[in-house]
């Protein structure tokens, strides 16, 4: 009971008559002094039982009540209740509805993926592709290998994306507001009908359904190209009187030469350039193409050339001028570095040497450029071989023409404008001119689907379907024309912008009526799906069409010393500029899709930014940051060009020519705050969008386009004479990579040149001295030569810590092979990997804490000048020369080595796992069970390849990620995989080998009842692949293609010495240099 | 669109062989068919409609069809392969068929059969199983005469505990009572008064006086409870008889027992999906055209579909958008609501479970799984110990002891389901692979201490199996 020494103000006040204890009556207690001293007040009060009475009225109608809060007491009963009723709730089971169909489709399963036949065309990347649908819902992109043209690219495997964009209008539009198609036809139709200049502008239209409605319509085309590429054809009109852009033969040439050409990465048809190139890189055939690159800017084509030589932009002509003349003893060379010179001389020489299987590639926009390239290939014999000119339908624009419109707009010589799948007012080099003018303008009409750049500045939008959702035909070869199928019904209240043409022009037929009735003109509507010549060409995805063989084109040759003395002209200034596409962002069609924004660029790492790539020897001079890392902002610099200025952060880049920078264009989109889609603007630590003074969002990155010139007809990427001044203020750039080198670690990645790897090309494999077994020194006499020495080696295979996992030659055993030599680094396979396994996206800010979720990087390692050896001669201590290995050289060579889960058959993260979420299979996967993984993070500290991901944060609810996480946005969410779980917060993930496909095909030969077919199962990053570097199967399958190439003598496995036996086997890089180069 | 597997095309070249070999096996299609092959075929297509005794069920019962066919063999291939084609020739008996049948029942569905399955399921028609067991497996049947109205949930414990609480307060009520006539009888006597103690006290005072017995019976109590209390928590997440109720009132012993309706005409996906899935409406429809009226429910229940799909039971057609009225087939315009089913059985998001593994590649029993639905009214989640009764019911099911859709039943099952490596391509492969070198034999060996090779021996146990 109480104690006496109570002391009396704790005593409850409503206790009027004070407690006595009855252990110590002696003692009195007083709820207060007022009772001890008996005062009035206490005697007025003192028989009350509520002292000071107040009505319930009074009480109620008290302001003072509105300000009350629930105290923490409170707090605490309701946490307390809440807490219980929500355990009480997650015992039961929550009612969920399933909702079949009513009347089900008959080619629809729910749960089995249909695949479908369709072509992709965005003005600038054509490609014949498989859309996998699930339910209905196009999820998945992959090339179509059997009867396509090119391969799937970064930016066509995540095109998908867009199609589930929240920001696509959903129907049409007059003067900003909401329309329908009857009052839209109404209000065009009569305007088209009207006097004056009708004109329509698109990017080049590949579709014969399109150009027939167009010439139907009676309006005046006009085709210009966001990428400029009409001094090509220019100079194929003059040189070989074929107005087509080359189509270049890669697969045929022994020698390649590009100067500024960037066609591994994205210049011109690059999806089917990689695919020719590597057919040409194969060292086992015996023969190997010679790549030497001229250029500028590190491009992914520099990087995986034999010979890479930095000039700078005004000097490229200089190039193609010394290279004619070394080739044809034909007009002046150019003046050039004493370096440069000697590598356009060993150029020349391969050149030579392979004659007409030779092949030279120019990269600028320039007519005199490609008239010198073309001599240069038409003295090798190389037209008709490794280049022709065959009607190539590709860019049909013209910058000029678009240059004419634009001022007859301004000078309202132009009635109507309808513009097409084209954003003119971003992507043009006059875009401000060109928007002042549609501006101005009273009848404009945009077919976009979305409310961007130029369709915001329209009266009239009426928005075309996405490419997912239309019919549709293509040709970009005489001989095929590629069909686009409908793979979802659409999505919103949109009309191919073809149909909207055909009805403005007085016709009332659907679009589909119309590309069959191109093609069949005895087609009738109730024909829909009778024709078996029809759906057997929906099925292959392409109508075959009979052609005449070809004429032989012929060099005309008059010209090419006007254009070599225009080029030997050409002055540089102090600093030069070199526009430049990344590949994961094009021309900025794709600024709204997060998965590309977050693909890092293969050469920089950088993800969610565009900036000056700066040489390191220009980066010092200047005093900016030469390191950028979380902590590590880059410095911000005000480049200038021709009068306009632009704050850009600066990222040192090793390989780019001193004196010059790189800018990439594609960034900068919704500049104004047009409504593109979210993930083109910049997004804040707490998620909301960052803004300007004016409220506007930020866009990603800064817009470049207008720092294109135009040099006579054409659009050239590339200034002369800039000035880069530096401000002294930084920007935080996220940045996927820090290491540049492996710092000697030539266990990582093992390389040799062509002429040593032939020299052993028969070696057992571990004996070649280019790829040695690594062994570890064991104190037992090995040898048998009666002593124990350096040589006693074991190799690791011999050395057991764990109990082995009876995987090799049981069961199935999944692995993988990744050839250095034919791997590009285009990062196709990084976003293929991340739509098929729902990779969360998080946002520049959680990638600059290297809070990244990609299952798969791309490594990419510069070449070091220095040396363990070197530092030796040079007296440096071994840490110091380590120190100095950390910096690249200033041209380096490059490699890039796809790393993801290399599932170790002696996995260090299995064995410190305290939960076994982490368990390996007995087909030699290291799975990770997510329901299981309570996040200690154990694993990732002990994986040496530093590949598995933590799940920071719960993606798909926080705020913070709401702006861009594609699981965030109820229409976005639909390109979620269902087969693959979308991870939460706290859990540890990684690559699986794409187990869900594992799983399915292991599935479908069972049901068969045959063993697993070769090249059945095959993971996304393998299948995206353009150059067939990856490659995926059963090593214990005797006739796999992968098990043949594991026992080739280039397979190693990345760090052996650690001895965690990996199912993923590299490659050894050959590279086809001169001997005395290497 | 076309779908990229050219399902369509393939389909197109079947039917186009099978007519090419329709001449000629229809000269004897009464005869030498098999009838065990023809019962299995029969009850795959046909028996959601047909009955093989005269009784009409969605359509005319076909005993003595062999007597009564009044065309040609070749005609009763089309006629099953395609109706109305057959219609078309302009055959006198089929004419009076379309005229007799088709406004009541509607067009019979084409049927994706060979002409020999149409011999095969001729033999089974002409020689249908003895009467009696037919009869004594309808007596089997839950009929819905013999379901109860509503569920009657379990409320008795409910009541019980009332009846508890109402007790304990009359028991202090009299308590109080009691001692109240005994202060009221001690005043009287000038006895001392019982000592006004708060119930509280007087508890704790007899607690203490009687500790041992207090703490033995407490810590009996303190074991119980955690016994239950352990019990419940292994309950969470269990959802056996999990049976939600349905928007339609769907019985399932009417469709699965009495007219014989094969689980998979209905949950068809299960040999080609992961999901069995519910059956799409027009599926219901095949039947339903015909069949407008049930036995207890009347027409309310059987309307929803109609609503659902679009149908006009008066006149046996569907109707479209636009509210027009005569079409044969379902029309996409019309709007109608899906039917907004509760699902039964719920896995986490985490699992992923293939019926196609376990239905086609494992030769599993629905009622492995699901139990003896035939049995149920409305889709539950079968208990275990239900569906191990059913072991002599149906050979080769596998008795469990685990709850059923918990890890440890499926887990449970992987361990004791047997592999037969001579079974498929697939698994003669795998054997292959095991007995060909040292480490396999190894491993073979420790697979083999049992005599038997289990799906947990060939990964089955693996988490990737699974979850992904």
């Amino acid at each position: 009971m109480a104690a006496g020494s109570v002391p009396s103000a704790i005593i409850k006040h409503q206790s009027r008559t004070p407690y006595r204890s009855h252990m110590a009556n002696t003692k009195r207690y007083w709820s207060g002094l007022d009772e001890l001293r008996e005062t009035e007040a206490f005697k007025t009060i003192q028989g009350q039982e509520f002292p000071e009475a107040q009505s319930v009225d009074e009480f109620l109608t008290d302001e003072r009540l509105e300000s009350t809060h629930t105290g923490r007491r409170d707090f605490l009963k309701f946490m307390g209740f809440g807490l219980t009723a929500a355990t009480l709730a997650a015992c039961e089971t929550p009612v969920v509805k399933s909702i079949p169909y009513t009347n089900k489709p008959e080619e629809v399963t729910p749960g089995v993926a249909n695949h479908y036949a369709s072509t992709y065309y965005d003005g600038h990347d054509f490609v014949n592709v498989l859309v996998k649908t699930r339910e209905g819902r196009p999820i998945f992109i992959k090339s179509n290998t059997e009867t396509g043209y090119g391969r799937v690219n970064a930016r066509v495997n995540a095109s998908v994306i867009s199609l589930y964009d929240s920001a696509r209008l959903d129907g049409p539009q007059i003067g900003g507001e909401a329309s329908d198609w009857a009052t839209v036809d109404a209000a065009v139709s009569n305007v088209m009908q009207g006097e004056g200049r009708k004109v329509l502008l698109t990017n080049t239209v590949l579709s014969p359904s399109a150009l027939r409605a167009i010439a139907q319509s009676g309006l005046e085309h006009i085709q210009y190209d966001a990428i400029d590429y009409g001094a090509f054809r220019a100079a194929a009109e003059a040189d070989f009187g074929v107005n087509s852009f080359p189509s270049y033969r890669l697969e045929e040439a022994e020698a390649v030469v590009t100067i500024g050409a960037d066609f591994l990465g994205s210049f011109a048809d690059n999806v089917i350039y990689g695919e020719r190139w590597a057919a040409m890189r194969k060292p086992e055939s015996g023969k190997m193409s010679r790549v030497h690159a001229f250029e500028t800017n590190m491009s992914l084509t520099g990087s995986n050339a034999d010979h890479r030589t930095m000039v700078k932009p005004s000097e490229q002509g200089r190039v193609a001028t010394a290279l004619l003349a070394m080739v044809t003893g034909q007009g002046t060379a150019g003046q050039l570095s004493e370096e440069a010179n000697k590598a356009v001389a060993l150029a020349a020489k391969d050149l030579k040497r392979a004659g007409s299987k030779g092949l030279v590639m120019a990269g600028a926009n320039d007519l005199a450029m490609q008239r010198v390239v073309n001599a240069i290939n038409a003295a090798l014999g190389a037209v008709g071989t490794t280049v022709s000119y065959d009607e190539m339908t590709l860019f049909q624009g013209s910058s000029s023409s678009l240059k004419q419109l634009t001022s007859d707009m301004t000078a309202g010589a132009v009635e109507v404008l309808i513009i097409a799948d084209c954003n003119p007012a971003y992507d043009a080099p006059n875009a401000a001119a060109f928007a002042k003018a549609l501006s101005a303008m009273k009848h404009t009409v945009s077919t976009s689907t979305v409310a961007d750049e130029t369709a915001s500045l329209c009266k009239v939008i009426a928005p075309t379907h996405h490419w997912l959702e239309s019919w549709g035909d293509l040709q970009i070869e005489a001989d095929r024309i590629d069909l686009v199928q409908p793979t979802i019904s659409p999505l919103h209240n949109t009309r191919p912008w073809g149909e909207s043409l055909v009805r403005w022009s007085g016709v009332n037929q659907d679009w589909y009526t119309y590309v069959r009735s191109t093609h069949a003109s005895d087609y009738t509507s109730d024909a829909m799906y009778t024709n078996a010549a029809w759906n057997k060409a929906v099925h292959n995805g392409f109508i075959g069409v009979d052609v005449m063989p070809g004429q032989a084109v012929t060099f005309a040759g008059t010209g090419t010393s006007q254009a070599i003395s225009e080029l030997n002209g050409r002055k540089g200034g102090a600093v030069e500029l070199a526009l430049y596409q990344k590949t994961t962002m094009g021309a900025g069609q794709h600024a709204a899709n997060p998965m590309l924004q977050e693909t890092p660029d293969p050469l920089t790492k950088v993800t969610w930014d565009n900036y000056v790539t700066m040489a390191h020897s220009d980066v010092d001079a200047m005093g900016l940051n030469g390191f950028i890392g979380q902590e590590k902002p880059a410095s911000l610099v005000k480049v200038t060009v021709a009068g306009t200025s632009m704050e850009l952060p600066v990222f040192p880049m090793p390989g780019q020519a001193p004196g010059t920078i790189g800018i990439a264009l594609g960034y900068g989109r919704g500049g104004n705050g047009e409504n593109i889609g979210k993930a083109a603007f910049q997004t804040g630590e707490n998620g909301s969008f960052e803004t300007d003074s004016d409220g506007k969002p930020t866009p990603v990155g800064k817009n470049v386009f207008p720092w294109t010139a135009q040099s006579g007809d054409f659009t050239d990427y590339s200034q002369y004479d800039v000035t880069v001044e530096a401000t002294g203020e930084t920007y935080p750039l996220a940045c996927t990579q820090i290491q540049n080198t492996f710092m000697g670690r030539e266990s990582i990645v093992k390389e040799t040149d062509f002429s040593s790897y032939f020299a052993e090309r028969d070696a057992k494999k571990g004996k070649a001295s280019w790829n040695e077994l690594i062994t570890l020194a064991v104190h037992e006499d090995v040898t048998g030569d009666g002593a124990i020495d350096a040589q006693d080696g074991k190799p690791t295979s011999a050395f057991d810590l764990w109990h082995e996992h009876p995987v090799e030659e049981v069961g199935h055993r999944w692995g993988m092979t990744i050839d250095l030599t034919s791997c590009t680094g285009c990062s196709a396979c990084v976003t293929a990997c991340h739509i098929e396994n729902n990779v969360p996206v998080v946002g520049k800010d959680e990638v600059r804490r290297h809070r990244d979720m990609h299952w798969m990087r791309i490594d990419r390692f510069f070449a070091s000048d220095y040396s363990l050896e070197r530092g030796e001669e040079e007296g440096t201590s071994v840490i110091g020369s380590y120190r100095k290995m950390e910096d690249p050289s200033a041209n380096p060579q490059t490699v890039h080595m796809p790393m993801m889960c290399q599932h170790c058959n002696h996995a260090p993260c299995e064995t410190v796992c305290p939960v076994a979420a982490t368990t390996h299979s007995n087909e030699g996967l290291n799975q990770m069970t997510y329901n299981r993984c309570i996040g200690t993070r154990y694993c990732a500290n002990n994986c040496p390849y530093k590949v598995r991901r933590f799940n920071w944060f719960n993606y798909p609810g926080y705020k913070k990620f709401a702006n861009f996480n594609p699981a965030q946005d109820s229409l976005m969410r639909m390109v979620l995989n269902p087969d693959v779980t979308v991870r939460s917060r706290g859990v540890m993930e990684k690559c699986s080998m794409c187990v869900q496909r594992i799983q399915s095909g292991k599935l479908d030969a069972k049901k068969a009842g045959t063993p697993v077919p070769d090249g059945s199962v095959v993971t996304a990053c393998a299948e995206a692949c353009p150059t067939h570097a990856i490659s995926f199967g059963d090593l214990n399958d005797k006739s796999a293609g992968v098990r043949a190439i594991s026992e080739n003598n280039r397979a190693y496995h990345a760090l052996e010495e650690i001895g965690v036996k990996p199912n993923i086997f590299y490659m050894t890089k050959v590279r086809n240099v001169e001997p005395n180069q290497a | 669109m076309v779908a990229y597997t050219g399902f369509r095309a393939f389909r197109n070249i079947l039917t186009a062989c099978l007519l090419l070999t329709a001449t000629q096996a229809a000269a004897d299609i009464w005869e030498e068919g098999d009838i065990e092959a023809g019962q299995a075929l029969f009850n795959a297509n046909c028996a959601s409609c047909h009955k093989v005794t005269n009784e009409v069920l969605a359509a005319p019962g076909l005993a003595g069809i062999a007597d009564r066919w009044g065309a040609t063999d070749e005609l009763l291939i089309q006629w099953i392969q395609n109706p109305q084609g057959a219609a078309e020739s302009g055959d006198k008996y089929i004419k009076s068929l379309v005229d007799r049948y088709v406004p009541t029942y509607g067009w019979m569905t084409a049927q994706a059969v060979s002409p020999d399955d149409i011999k095969n399921i001729m033999a089974y028609v002409q020689n249908p199983p003895d009467a009696a067991p037919v009869a004594d497996a309808g007596s089997d049947c839950v009929t819905v005469d013999d379901l109860p109205i509503a569920d009657t949930s379990d409320t008795r414990s409910t009541w019980f505990l009332m009846l508890l609480v109402l007790f304990l307060i009359i028991a202090m009520a009299a308590a109080g009572v009691n001692r109240s006539l005994t202060n009221a009888a001690r005043e009287k006597d000038g006895d001392d008064l019982l000592e006004d103690a708060p119930y509280g006290v007087r508890i704790r005072n007899w607690t203490w006086d009687n500790r041992v017995a207090v703490s033995l019976i407490g810590m009996f109590f303190l074991a119980y409870g955690a016994v239950l209390g352990y019990q419940g928590l292994m309950r969470v997440g269990v959802v056996e008889g999990y049976k939600p109720n349905q928007p339609v009132k769907f019985i399932h012993s009417v469709h699965v027992c009495e007219n014989e309706v094969d689980c998979k005409y209905c949950h068809h996906s299960a040999y080609e999906s992961k999901h069995a899935g519910i059956p799409s409406t027009n599926v219901c429809m095949n039947c339903h055209k015909a069949v407008k009226k049930g036995r207890r429910y009347g027409e309310t229940e059987i309307a929803k579909i109609y609503d659902a799909i679009g149908f006009d039971p008066t006149s046996g057609t569907y109707v479209d958008g636009s509210g027009k009225n005569g079409y044969t087939s379902p029309q996409d315009t019309y709007d109608g609501e899906p039917i907004r089913w509760n699902k039964v059985h719920n896995l986490p998001d985490h699992v992923f479970f293939s019926h196609q593994q376990h239905v086609v590649v494992g030769g599993l029993q629905c009622q492995n799984c699901h139990g003896d639905v035939e049995t149920y009214t409305v889709g539950r989640v079968a208990e275990v110990e239900d569906i191990n009764q059913l072991v002599d019911k149906y050979p080769g099911l596998i008795e469990l002891s685990k709850p059923t859709l918990t890890m440890g039943w499926c887990i449970e099952c992987h361990n004791k389901a047997e592999i037969d490596l001579a079974s498929s391509g697939y698994y003669e492969e795998i054997h292959h692979r095991l007995k060909d070198n040292l480490r396999g034999n190894e491993e073979l060996r420790k697979y083999m201490e049992d005599d038997k090779i289990t799906v947990k021996e060939l990964g089955g146990w693996e988490c990737a199996k699974c979850h992904y």
